[in-house]
């Protein structure tokens, strides 16, 4: 999308880079795809500035991690409903094996709810593994990039 | 794979046909921000764009499943090229390794199979299938709406 070269940085892409968009530049369509109304995306509301969990439509999002691959939304269900209400569970599989693909998409209405259930779940045992639970969407931008670093230590 | 690799996907398909240009593209940028947009001018369906920043966790998921796909290991040079039927772009930076691939839809495995690199478009197949699973299900959790 617009400037998108610009947001990774490394400089030697070209050599290292692999398939028919490096070098002989992709023809994208940038101004086709979005021009005028199309370039403007639509973002929820945020209630304050800066980082921390960011409030969906209907509730809060966590994802867990880490999970066994006969992991099911039953298991997800018991033990993420015992915080509160669970709205929703994406459970995707793995389009490949048909097993579950790793991860799950869980849905709370209230954030005291959501935040209870990292501060028990995240690092609790599922299936002999340990899950990792967390937001899912946040208010602002995540973490730093290191590229600066990389590119010094060279 | 550490957490702060640098770190960028894009996914694009799209064609040109009766109802204009309408393709599905989403992009995951360094810094968290997904990028979603749907343009079907299908029975004057408006277009979709949407866009939220997802935390580290997400990103570090979307991670380990292009790790798991071994895509950073395929090329496109055999894969049939985008033609009239449309045109799929997968573009990932992923620490020191970038690719850009081009190619054609495909319609099923069938596809996959008939191609000359049979292998290395199945990897691409269901990695494309297992990315939009999981933005779908972003999307649609998030701003409640049905994104296909």
């Amino acid at each position: 999308m617009e400037d998108r070269m610009q947001l990774i940085s490394s400089e030697t892409f070209e050599e290292r880079g692999r398939g028919r968009g490096i070098g002989a530049a992709m023809d994208v369509d940038e101004e086709g795809r979005y021009a005028g109304k199309g370039g403007v995306f639509e973002r929820l509301g945020t209630d304050r500035d800066g980082s921390g969990p960011q409030k969906s439509v209907e509730g809060y999002i966590l994802i867990a991690c880490n999970l066994h691959e006969e992991c099911t939304e039953e298991d997800i269900y018991d033990r993420f409903s015992e915080f509160g209400e669970v709205k929703n569970i994406h459970l995707n599989l793995d389009r490949r094996t048909g097993f579950t693909k790793g991860y799950a998409l869980i849905e709370y209405q209230h954030f005291k709810e959501a935040q209870s259930a990292i501060e028990a779940l995240h690092g609790a045992e599922l299936h002999d593994r340990l899950l990792e639970v967390s937001w899912a969407f946040s208010r602002g931008p995540v973490g730093t990039r290191l590229s600066t670093r990389r590119r010094s230590e060279k | 794979m550490t957490e702060n690799e640098e770190f960028y996907l894009r996914y694009y398909v799209g064609h040109k046909g009766k109802f204009g240009h309408e393709f599905l593209e989403f992009e995951f940028r360094p810094d968290g921000k997904l990028r979603y947009a749907n343009n079907s001018h299908y029975k004057k369906e408006t277009m979709i764009r949407k866009e939220v920043y997802v935390t580290e966790a997400v990103l570090k998921e979307l991670r380990r499943i292009i790790e798991q796909s071994d895509i950073m290991k395929e090329d496109d040079s055999k894969w049939p090229e985008p033609d009239k039927t449309g045109r799929q772009e997968l573009e990932i930076v992923l620490g020191n390794e970038h690719i850009s691939f081009a190619t054609t839809k495909i319609g099923s495995l069938l596809d996959v199979q008939n191609s000359e690199d049979p292998n290395g478009l199945r990897n691409f197949y269901y990695l494309v299938q297992d990315l939009k699973c999981f933005v779908f299900s972003l999307i649609s959790l998030h701003f409640k709406i049905k994104p296909i």
